[in-house]
């Protein structure tokens, strides 16, 4: 029996299926019957976050091809298979792991998960293809330049991670993505494509015994390469250098309508104590229309139309970022009263009362994207992937309960020190966002 | 409660939600879907931007914004508190036909929210102050898309295509329309526009028929409406040649071709669900024949896609094309050249039936949770009935080749259409 062994967890009603396969695959699986559809996300242990920065934009690059060609079907014969039963399948690069996923209605998994590991298993990368993505990445990353937060969040990025691979665009650059080759492409599916690096997580009108069967069919007898000793070749692991925070000012004058303010702050990684704090600061400051930014940026002040704060969740050194689109004439303005706000977290505690808003804000709209199978794989694989296990999606409660209004305060004298800043604009707003603090 | 309701719809086959029509004219539709996390309510209004006088272009979206803004009772964000500290999500959305609003909340606090939208809906106190400091939300908004090529490009191929109908008109209006309206301009609008039997609000989640229609019943409850002039809505007359618009933009770094074609409204659906089935065939993903030939084989477009929509006086196909300048002429020619081939020469077996599973699959996948059931349920009985919604994949499936190739014919002209055509600037 290939199934090494595998547990069923309880969570929140919901029963999810872990199995691992001998060959060292993860599956998670929740069966769930509401509707006709199957949706499977497999996480490769990979992404941006393995690249070296000469290479930037390989990952994405290499999930543009992987669906374009097996040792035995071309890149129309896999979309005729995929589309001739209304599914989808497609492949992604993120910052901290490459995806694949899968959605059919239920008759259609088994066939579409047979498709999948042909295309996982054995990619040909053709020329041809590799070629062509590779010409439409290039011009994806010089269309990047007509959307002004785009060139407003990557110049922050680049300012804030330096020599990280965090630093970089998803795409790459057009110096690094120019220089990649079929054979780049096929080094990266040999080192990261391998049993011992997935999780498959699968969720939908499908009992959890044959989904977790369905992956030990199509790919029980895949081994991970080996070593001449006959173990298997290590896995390989990311040496990303350590920040530290030098806050500086990044610009780019561009004749825009609107201006593009935006505060950095480096932060922290997933797995550290002050993670939920950061998430509940953000969530209190930026999300929703009750946030302080909207209420204060936009409702009172009629500043902006969008204004909000994000701090993506992250396997290494996350970001914290606050930022609007605003008239030229408001830059300045603008840039203080960001400041102004994330200052506040740090000088004047947040009420109990306001605190437990974030807390059910930060509760309830975690249960709201957990709706569609889609979503609910999402999350699952997701977590595995990051270490967390799944066991995580309770903890996750637990850990939001715990934050008190003291430590909330203490997580934001530690992070919101000093920003970094971040301008897209004309001329004038360049210029008056400079007399700003 | 229920004695005073009357119902006047019959329960149509097969459509698993209900439907009523309450006594003062209000639609409500519900359907209880069990063990989801939460519940939608989506109230849809028949005051799109289409209910807009022409100097008054941007009012429906503005006054969604203000709906916001809160009544005699709900002071300004109150009413996000209320929504967000329990959990919940809420927003809202203009276009042409419609204005929504919605509340995505759990199901345990109901009757602690949705009495409160009705509120804001119903009593929208529009106070001075808040519309001259929200109106500044709303340029910032209009900024905000005119810096967006895409969205720029899509709003002057609207305004080619639809020359006298309003769906030629942007939606958030223009800085001057704006800035000539009054709050009591709005007021009049709101209280015109927001009335039963112009609404319809969907109720969707773990929550039982009866709660809903109380909780529904005992919310509602309308002033008297207001006189308010209403706009002529003029038919459009069908293109008789190519409309061509050439944008020069700064910043852009490719070109687009943008097309479109019009279609029947809701008193033809069935031609109109054809064009989307057409409108999949040519560039609804890898193997459709516009993107296999100018993406993958051709390699002269960076992308290709094809959009449908279904409006109530008109739908609206597009197709949009991502290139480098000096392919234009080109592709926009192969482009008339696959038009006049759908009219002459019927789709194979095959290649229909490959499309019409996948709508029907996109259909299946877009109804799975509470809000995308409420939208779809509203979005229909705002332009037509939400009954029709779920018949979409039995009249899908009910195409034959020849019908398709007659609607090609009918619709998608190569010699009649309008294009909007961006290419970088010096």
């Amino acid at each position: 029996m290939p199934v090494k062994h595998s547990v069923a967890h309880l969570l929140q009603n919901r029963t999810v299926h872990r199995a691992v396969l001998e060959n060292g695959i993860v599956v998670l699986a929740v069966e769930n019957p509401a509707a006709d559809i199957v949706a499977g996300r497999i996480f490769i242990q990979a992404g941006s976050r393995y690249e070296s920065p000469e290479q930037a934009g390989l990952s994405h690059l290499m999930a543009s091809v992987i669906t374009k060609g097996t040792d035995r079907l071309s890149s129309q014969e896999i979309a005729e298979q995929v589309e001739s039963v209304g599914a989808s399948l497609g492949a992604d690069a993120a910052s901290d792991y490459c995806l694949m996923s899968l959605k059919t209605v239920s008759a259609d998994f088994a066939e579409m998960l047979e498709l999948m590991a042909e295309v996982m298993r054995s990619p040909a990368f053709p020329e041809a293809e590799v070629e062509l993505e590779r010409r439409l990445t290039l011009q994806g990353i010089r269309s990047m330049q007509e959307q002004p937060f785009a060139v407003a969040n990557s110049q922050l990025r680049q300012t804030l991670y330096q020599n990280h691979p965090y630093a970089l665009p998803s795409l790459g650059t057009e110096e690094t993505a120019a220089k990649l080759t079929q054979a780049d492409l096929q080094r990266y599916h040999q080192t990261y494509f391998r049993p011992d690096n997935l999780v498959f997580s699968i969720v939908g009108r499908i009992a959890s015994e044959e989904a977790i069967a369905l992956v030990d069919r199509f790919f029980g007898d895949w081994q991970p390469p080996q070593q001449e000793n006959g173990q298997p070749v290590p896995l390989s692991i990311p040496h990303t250098p350590t920040l530290a925070s030098h806050p500086e000012r990044v610009v780019t004058v561009q004749d825009t309508q609107q201006a593009i303010v935006m505060l950095g702050y480096l932060a922290v990684a997933v797995d550290s104590p002050d993670h939920m704090a950061l998430k509940l600061l953000n969530t209190y400051l930026g999300n929703g229309l009750s946030s302080r930014l909207f209420v204060e940026l936009r409702e009172k002040r009629g500043l902006a139309y969008e204004v909000s704060a994000f701090y993506p969740t992250r396997a290494d050194v996350s970001h914290f970022v606050a930022y609007m689109g605003t008239a030229p004439d408001n830059a300045a303005i603008a840039l203080d009263g960001l400041r102004h706000e994330v200052d506040r977290l740090r000088t004047t505690p947040l009420t109990a009362e306001e605190l437990q808003s974030a807390k059910n804000k930060l509760l309830g709209q975690y249960a709201l994207g957990k709706q569609t199978n889609a979503q609910i794989a999402q999350i699952f694989g997701w977590y595995e992937t990051l270490g967390l296990g799944i066991a995580f999606d309770e903890q996750f409660q637990q850990q939001v309960a715990d934050v008190t209004v003291e430590t909330a305060q203490a997580v934001a004298e530690r992070y919101f020190v000093e920003p970094y800043v971040s301008l897209v604009g004309s001329e004038k707003a360049v210029e008056l966002a400079a007399a700003a603090i | 409660m229920i004695a005073l309701l009357k119902a006047d719809f019959s329960q149509v086959d097969h459509f698993p939600a209900r439907e009523y029509r309450l006594a003062n004219g209000l639609t409500l539709i519900h359907q209880q879907v069990p063990a989801s996390p939460a519940v939608m309510v989506d109230v849809w209004v028949k005051a799109g931007a289409i209910a807009e006088l022409e100097a008054w272009s941007g009012m429906a979206h503005f006054l969604e914004h203000m709906i916001f803004k809160g009544t005699g009772r709900l002071p300004p964000g109150k009413f996000d508190q209320i929504i967000e500290n329990r959990g919940g999500l809420t927003n809202a959305a203009t276009s042409h036909d419609y204005a929504h609003y919605y509340i995505n909340t759990a199901a345990s606090d109901l009757s602690d929210t949705l009495p409160c939208l009705a509120e804001l809906l119903i009593n929208a106190a529009i106070p001075d102050e808040e519309f001259a400091l929200e109106r500044e939300v709303v340029l910032e908004e209009i900024r905000q898309s005119q810096d967006d090529p895409d969205g720029l490009g899509f709003q002057a191929l609207m305004e080619t295509i639809y020359q006298r109908h309003p769906y030629g008109r942007p939606v958030l209006g223009s800085p001057e329309a704006l800035m000539a309206l009054s709050p009591q301009e709005m007021r009049c609008f709101h209280r015109a526009h927001y009335q039963p039997e112009n609404m319809t609000v969907v109720v969707v989640g773990d929550v039982a028929w009866e709660s809903a229609l109380e909780l529904v019943d005992q919310s509602f409850n309308f002033t008297l409406p207001a006189v308010c002039p209403k706009p002529e809505i003029l038919a459009e007359p069908p293109l008789t040649q190519i409309r061509r618009q050439e944008l020069c933009l700064p910043r852009l770094e490719q070109a687009r071709l943008m097309m479109a074609w019009t279609g029947p409204g809701v008193e033809d659906i069935r031609s109109a669900y054809g064009l989307d089935l057409l409108s999949v065939l040519l560039a609804g993903g890898r193997t459709a024949r516009l993107v296999r030939e100018l993406r993958e084989e051709r390699q002269l477009v960076q992308d290709i896609g094809g959009g449908f929509s279904l409006q109530r006086h008109s739908s609206l196909f597009t197709l949009t094309a991502w290139l480098e300048p000096q392919y234009l002429a080109q592709v926009e020619a192969i482009i008339g050249d696959r038009l006049s081939e759908l009219a002459a020469v019927p789709v194979s077996e095959v290649e229909l039936n490959r499309y019409k599973r996948l709508l029907c699959n996109d259909y299946a996948f877009s109804t799975e949770t509470a809000s995308q059931i409420a939208g779809l349920y509203g979005y229909y009985n705002t332009i037509a009935q939400a009954h029709l919604a779920i018949r979409y994949p039995e009249v899908i499936q009910s195409f034959q080749p020849e019908e398709l190739r007659q609607l090609a014919s009918q619709y998608l002209s190569p010699l009649r259409y309008a294009a909007t055509v961006l290419i970088p600037e010096g």
